[in-house]
C-alpha cells in the first residue's frame, strides 16, 4: 500500500467532481419533474397512460442501469434518425443524463406515489366542501404533507443516483471513475488498488454527507409530522 | 437501422448464459444470507470493539458504489489470498485466480451488508414471547432456532430477499468489467460480433425483463405459501 501516492492523486479527482456533480444535479432535478408526471398519471389512473407507466416502471426496475446506459447511448441516434435528424453518434454525457433521468423518473415516482397515498383522503373532501380550487388544494394540503413524508426516500434516491452515476464511465464519460481508469493506466496498472481505494473513499465521504443530511431532515420531518398530527410511526412507514 | 430479426438471433445467443448468471446469483444470495445472518447475530451481541468495526465496514460498503468495490477487490483480493496461502505453504499465482471467484466474493460481501439489515428487521418482527414459550416447553436452542425462529424470519424476510436476488442479477452486469461473462457481457460480445449493439442490448433487456417478472411472480406465490395459516 502506497498512501503517499493516494494523497498525490487525490487533488486530480477534485477537477472531475464538478462533472459528476453536474450530471447528478441535472439528472436529479429532471428526474424529479418526470417522476411528478408519472405519479400524477398513476394516481389519477389516466386510462392508456397508466398501462404504459406499468410497462415503463417494470422495465426500469428489471434492466440493469448499465444496460440502460448502453441502450440510450446506441439508441438515441437510431431514434433521432427515425425522425429524420441525421446524427451518427451522441455525446456520452447527454446519453448518460438522459438515461439517469429516465431511470429516476420511475424510481422516484415509487417514492412519491406512496407518499401521496398516505395523505388522508378526507382532507381533500373537506377542502372541496370549503370551496378550495385545485391549485389551493395542491399548495395548501398536498404539498405541505407530501414533502416531509417523501423526503427520506428522496435523499435515499439521491444516494442511489450518486452510486449509479459511477457507471457512466462505461460509455466514455470522464467522471470520477473514468479518471480513475485513466490514472490507473498511466502507471501501467501498478497502483490500481490505491487508485480505487481513493475513489472508494471519495464516494464514501459523499454518501456520508448525504446520510447526515437525511438525519438532519429526519429531525425536522418528525417535528413537522408531529405538528401535522401524524404519529412518528405513521410518518416512518 | 434497427433490425428485429437480429434481436431474436441475439436472444438465442444470450439465453445460453442465463443459467450461469442465475447460478452465480443464487450462490451470491446464499453466501450473503449466511454472512448477513452472521453479521446480524454478531451485532445483536454488542461486543464492544467488534460492534464499532462492523458499523464502519457496513457504512463503507453501503457508501461506495458496487463498481468501485468490484475493482478494489479485483485488484487486491488475489494478492491477499496468495499471501495468506503462502503462510500455510501453498503457492498460488495471484494472476491465475478466476475472476468469477472475485465477482462472487465481492457481491457476497456487498449484499451481506444489506442482507444483515433485512434479517435484523425480520428478527425484530418476531414475537419474543415465542422464544420464552419454547424454552418453557423444554426446546433446545437448536430446536427453537429451527422450529420457531427460522420459519417465521424466513417468511418475514422473503420479499426483501427476493428483491435482493433481483438486485444481484442486475449487479452482475458489472461483472463484464472484470471479464466474467453474464447476460450483459454476452450481449456486449454478440453486439461486437454483428456490429449491431442496439439489437443485442435490446435482446438483453427483454431477457432481464422476463427474469424480473418471473422472480416477482414466484415471490408472490411463495409468500402466499409461507403465510398460509397466519392470515
Amino acid at each position: 500500500m502506497n498512501f503517499e501516492y493516494m494523497l498525490e492523486i487525490l487533488p486530480r479527482f477534485f477537477s472531475v467532481i464538478p462533472v459528476t456533480a453536474l450530471i447528478i444535479a441535472v439528472s436529479f432535478i429532471a428526474g424529479l419533474l418526470l417522476s411528478v408526471g408519472v405519479t400524477i398519471i398513476r394516481v389519477k389512473k389516466i386510462p392508456v397512460f397508466n398501462r404504459l407507466m406499468d410497462i415503463y416502471l417494470s422495465f426500469t426496475r428489471s434492466a440493469p442501469i448499465l444496460l440502460q446506459l448502453f441502450i440510450f447511448y446506441f439508441g438515441i441516434p437510431v431514434l433521432l434518425q427515425a425522425f429524420g435528424i441525421a446524427v451518427t453518434n451522441v455525446e456520452p454525457i447527454v446519453a448518460a443524463i438522459a438515461c439517469l433521468v429516465f431511470y429516476n423518473g420511475a424510481f422516484m415516482s415509487e417514492i412519491l406515489r406512496p407518499a401521496y397515498l398516505a395523505i388522508d383522503k378526507g382532507q381533500f373532501e373537506a377542502a372541496d366542501s370549503l370551496g378550495y380550487t385545485g391549485w389551493q388544494k395542491f399548495s395548501r394540503i398536498t404539498m405541505p404533507q407530501l414533502i416531509p413524508i417523501a423526503l427520506p426516500g428522496m435523499t435515499n434516491a439521491m444516494i442511489h443516483l450518486i452510486h449509479d452515476s459511477s457507471l457512466i464511465f462505461a460509455i466514455g464519460v470522464v467522471d470520477i471513475m473514468g479518471l480513475a481508469n485513466i490514472i490507473g493506466s498511466e502507471t501501467y496498472g501498478l497502483y490500481q488498488v490505491e487508485v480505487f481505494l481513493t475513489v472508494a473513499v471519495i464516494y464514501w465521504v459523499i454518501s456520508l454527507i448525504f446520510e447526515q443530511l437525511v438525519k438532519l431532515f429526519d429531525k425536522r420531518r418528525r417535528k413537522v409530522l408531529k405538528f401535522e398530527g401524524y404519529t412518528s410511526s405513521e410518518g416512518a412507514g | 437501422m434497427f433490425d428485429i430479426s437480429v434481436v431474436f438471433e441475439s436472444i438465442v445467443e444470450i439465453i445460453k448464459v442465463v443459467p450461469f448468471t442465475l447460478f452465480m446469483a443464487f450462490l451470491i444470495l446464499i453466501f450473503s444470507l449466511i454472512l448477513g445472518s452472521f453479521i446480524a447475530w454478531l451485532e445483536s451481541k454488542y461486543i464492544p470493539v467488534i460492534h464499532q468495526i462492523l458499523i464502519v465496514i457496513k457504512s463503507f460498503i453501503r457508501g461506495t458504489p458496487n463498481v468501485v468495490l468490484l475493482f478494489l477487490i479485483y485488484y487486491s483480493f488475489p494478492f491477499v489470498v496468495a499471501e495468506a496461502l503462502s503462510y500455510i505453504g501453498i503457492e498460488l499465482n495471484p494472476y491465475s485466480l478466476n475472476p468469477v471467484v472475485v465477482v462472487i466474493v465481492t457481491f457476497s460481501v456487498c449484499y451481506a451488508a444489506f442482507q444483515s439489515e433485512i434479517i435484523k428487521g425480520a428478527l425484530h418482527a418476531l414475537d419474543k414471547h415465542q422464544v420464552e414459550a419454547s424454552q418453557s416447553l423444554g426446546y433446545s436452542q437448536w430446536q427453537t432456532l429451527r422450529k420457531v425462529i427460522i420459519p417465521q424470519v424466513m417468511a418475514e424476510a422473503l420479499p426483501d430477499t427476493m428483491n435482493t436476488l433481483l438486485l444481484i442479477i442486475k449487479a452482475l452486469s458489472l461483472a463484464f468489467l472484470v471479464t466474467v461473462v453474464d447476460i450483459f457481457a454476452q450481449a456486449n460480445l454478440v453486439g461486437a460480433m454483428t456490429f449491431s449493439y442496439l439489437e443485442a442490448f435490446t435482446a438483453a433487456a427483454l431477457i432481464y425483463w422476463v427474469l424480473g417478472g418471473a422472480i416477482t411472480y414466484a415471490t408472490k406465490k411463495v409468500e402466499n405459501h409461507l403465510n398460509r395459516g397466519y392470515v
